[in-house]
C-alpha cells in the first residue's frame, strides 16, 4: 500500500511532486479516475514509479497509465524519458520481453459468414502455432539468418507482403540493431523460437467488432462492424529476456563508474551515450526486431490456419491493421529536445500528422491496441495530440492487472472459467487450467475504465470495440 | 525452506536454508516445481558462475537453471555446488522434458541473500 502524497491537477491526472523524496529529480504523474487509482495504491506501483523519477537524466515526469500495476524496477504501464545524449538508458525500463507488443488482423468476413466454423479456426490456430515451452517454432534459423532476422526484421523473412511491414511500428525495424551486441546465449535462445507465442499472458484471440465509436478512422483502419479480427499477442521470446538479462548485470557492476546511485537494483542504467549504452541500444534494437518478425511468423501461421478452414479468399484478404510494441525504448523528438522513451507496459500512440505512422493513418492518427483479460473486450485507440503534449507520445497498452496469479487462482477454477467462457460462445484452447486461471478477468482492472480514462485525458481516442469469440492461450 | 510471497504480477520467492548453498538448493527445488519433470536418462551439466556479490549469484544461479530449460529442456533435479564467496563450481543434474515455460527471467527487484542470527536467506523476483 501506497502512502505517496498525491496532489490532483485535473480530472484524470495526479502527481506526487518531485519535493516528496530528496532524491527524485522529476515528479510522478499518474493518469487514473478515483476508482483505478485505489486500486493503484494497493500495491507498490507508486513507490517504483517514485523510484523511476530518480533516474539520471530524466525528464518532465515520471508517468503512469491507468493500467500500471506494480513491476520490478518499473512499474508496468511506466513510461520515463531521458535525455539525449548522456541521460541513461535502463534495460528494465524495457523490461525483459523487449518489444512484447499486439498485432490485428482483419479477415475480410463477419460473424455471420464465419458462422459455425469458428471452433474449427480456432482449433487450427491452435495447431499451427506454437504456445508455451520454448522451442519447436515453424522456422528454425541458422546464426547468418537469425542475424538477419535481428537486423532487419520482418523484412528478412520469406514472401513477407509490404503491407505488412508498412502498417508496423517502425516498420518493423529500428535502426542500428547490432547481432554482435547479442549474446551467445540470446542467441541460442531464439534460434528455434521464431513463430512461437511463449506463455504467461501471450496469446491469439479471434474476435469480432461489436461497436465502432469512430467510424472515419475504423473505416481508415479497415474495420466495420461485424467483422472478424484477430489479436496477436507476443514478444522476443527468450532471445529478449536474455538480452535484457545479460545487460542488466552488465550495468548493475559499472554504476559506480558512472556514479549512479538507484533506490533499485534492477533500474541498473548507464549513460546512453556511454559503451554500455550503446551496446544495450543495438542488442535492444535487435531484440525489438526480432519480435516484430516473431509477429509476423505467427500473423503467417494465422493465414495458413485460414487459409485451411476458411480458404484461398478468406486467407489472401486477411490484412494487417497495424503492430505496436509496448516495452521498448526508442530515440525520439519531443518538445524539441532528443529524448529515449522508455516505454514499460505502454503503447507508442502518435496523433494525425505525425510523419512516423503509416501515410494511411495520418488524417485519423496511429492505431493503438489495448487487449482486454482473457473473455472481455479489447479497444482499437487513434493516438492524439494530448499524447504529444502530456506523455512522450504514449497511452497505456492493457487492462493492468489488479490480483496476483495465486489470489487468481485461489477465487477462480480453471476448468470452471473455461466452462464459463465456453458457455459464452468463446472457444478455448490453452495448455493448462491453472494458467488460465491466472489469467482470469477478475485478475485484471475493467479495461473500459482504463481506456475511459485515457480518452478523458486526450492520450488516444476509443475508435473500435472487439469481442472474443476464441481464444488460443500460450 | 522456500516460499512463494504475493505479487501482483510477478513471481517473489523466499528462501531459507542453515548454509548458503541450502539457500541455492531451495531455489533449485523452488524452480523444479514451476517448470515440472523431465524423464529418460539423468543428464549432467557443469556450471561455474562468477558473480560480484552474494545476492547476485543467486540471480545468476537461477539464470543458469532458467537458460538450460529453455536451450536443453532440461529440468534440474539435483546438483553438487561449492562456493567460495560470490563463486560458483559444480554439477547440475536433471532430465530432459517439456518444462514449463513459467519463469523468463530473473530479476535483480528486492533482491538479498545473506545471512540473518545463523540463517541464511535469499530473496528473488521472478519475471513469468
Amino acid at each position: 500500500m501506497s502512502n505517496a502524497e498525491l496532489v490532483r491537477l485535473d480530472e484524470t491526472t495526479w502527481e506526487i511532486p518531485a519535493s516528496s523524496r530528496a532524491d527524485m529529480r522529476v515528479p510522478a504523474r499518474i493518469f487514473a479516475d478515483d476508482e483505478i487509482l485505489a486500486e493503484i495504491r494497493d500495491d507498490r506501483s507508486l513507490e517504483q514509479l517514485q523510484n523511476v523519477a530518480t533516474l539520471p537524466g530524466v525528464v518532465g515526469a515520471a508517468i503512469a497509465m491507468p493500467d500500471i500495476h506494480q513491476g520490478y524496477g518499473f512499474p508496468v504501464g511506466g513510461v520515463a524519458a531521458t535525455e539525449m545524449p548522456d541521460g541513461v538508458v535502463s534495460p528494465g525500463g524495457v523490461g525483459y520481453d523487449i518489444n512484447c507488443g499486439v498485432r490485428l488482423l482483419a479477415l475480410p468476413l463477419t460473424e455471420t459468414e464465419l458462422g459455425t466454423r469458428r471452433e474449427a479456426v480456432v482449433h487450427e490456430l491452435a495447431r499451427t502455432i506454437p504456445a508455451g515451452a520454448g522451442r519447436h517454432g515453424a522456422l528454425h534459423l541458422r546464426d547468418a539468418s537469425l542475424d538477419e532476422v535481428l537486423r532487419e526484421g520482418p523484412r528478412a523473412l520469406p514472401g513477407v507482403g509490404t503491407d505488412d511491414v508498412e502498417r508496423t511500428e517502425s516498420h518493423g525495424r529500428i535502426e542500428d540493431a547490432d547481432p554482435a551486441a547479442v549474446s551467445e546465449r540470446a542467441h541460442l535462445r531464439g534460434r528455434d523460437q521464431l513463430g512461437t507465442m511463449g506463455s504467461g499472458n501471450h496469446f491469439v484471440e479471434l474476435q469480432v467488432v461489436d461497436e465502432v465509436i469512430d467510424s472515419q478512422a475504423a473505416e481508415i483502419f479497415g474495420l466495420a462492424r461485424g467483422q472478424i479480427t484477430v489479436l496477436i499477442h507476443s514478444g522476443s521470446r527468450g532471445l529478449g529476456h536474455q538480452v535484457c538479462t545479460d545487460y542488466v548485470r552488465l550495468m548493475d557492476t559499472r554504476l559506480a563508474d558512472y556514479r549512479i546511485h538507484l533506490p533499485d537494483r534492477q533500474l541498473a542504467c548507464a549513460p546512453a551515450s556511454s559503451p554500455e549504452g550503446r551496446r544495450y541500444l543495438a542488442a535492444m534494437a535487435a531484440a525489438a526486431n526480432f519480435a516484430w518478425a516473431n509477429r509476423q511468423a505467427i500473423a503467417d501461421g494465422v493465414r495458413r490456419a485460414i487459409r485451411v478452414v476458411l480458404g484461398d479468399d478468406a486467407a489472401d484478404g486477411t490484412s494487417q491493421v497495424y503492430d505496436v510494441a509496448h516495452n521498448v525504448a526508442k530515440v525520439e523528438v519531443h518538445d524539441g529536445g532528443r529524448v529515449c522513451v522508455h516505454r514499460k507496459g505502454a503503447t507508442r500512440a502518435f496523433p494525425a500528422g505525425s510523419e512516423e505512422i503509416p501515410t494511411a493513418f495520418r488524417d485519423v492518427g496511429q492505431p493503438v491496441f489495448i487487449p482486454g483479460s482473457m473473455g472481455t473486450a479489447s479497444y482499437v485507440l487513434a493516438g492524439e495530440q494530448g499524447a504529444m503534449d502530456r506523455s512522450f507520445g504514449t497511452t497505456c497498452h492493457g487492462a493492468g492487472r489488479r490480483l496476483s496469479r495465486t489470489a487468481a487462482r485461489k477465487q477462480v477454477q480453471g476448468a470452471e472459467l473455461r466452462r464459463e467462457l465456453e458457455s459464452r460462445g468463446i472457444v478455448v484452447r490453452c495448455l493448462s487450467t491453472k494458467g488460465l486461471a491466472e489469467e482470469a478477468p477478475l485478475a485484471y482492472k475493467d479495461v473500459d475504465r482504463v481506456v475511459r480514462v485515457v480518452e478523458r485525458a486526450g492520450l488516444a481516442r476509443r475508435v473500435a470495440r472487439l469481442s472474443p469469440i476464441g481464444v488460443v492461450k500460450g | 525452506m522456500f516460499r512463494f510471497v504475493e505479487h501482483t504480477a510477478e513471481l517473489e520467492l523466499e528462501l531459507e536454508a542453515d548454509a548458503p548453498e541450502g539457500v541455492l538448493e531451495e531455489a533449485r527445488r523452488a524452480f523444479a516445481e514451476l517448470a515440472g519433470t523431465g524423464s529418460g536418462e539423468i543428464v549432467e551439466c557443469p556450471i561455474a558462475i562468477e558473480s560480484p556479490d552474494l545476492p547476485a549469484l543467486l540471480a545468476a544461479w537461477l539464470d543458469e537453471l532458467v537458460f538450460l530449460a529453455d536451450t536443453e529442456r532440461l529440468i534440474a533435479e539435483s546438483a553438487e555446488i561449492s562456493m567460495d564467496g560470490p563463486r560458483l563450481t559444480g554439477v547440475v543434474r536433471g532430465r530432459r522434458g517439456e518444462p514449463r515455460p513459467v519463469v523468463k527471467a530473473v530479476t535483480l527487484h528486492r533482491l538479498s541473500f545473506q545471512a540473518e542470527n545463523g540463517v541464511w536467506r535469499g530473496r528473488v523476483v521472478l519475471d513469468v
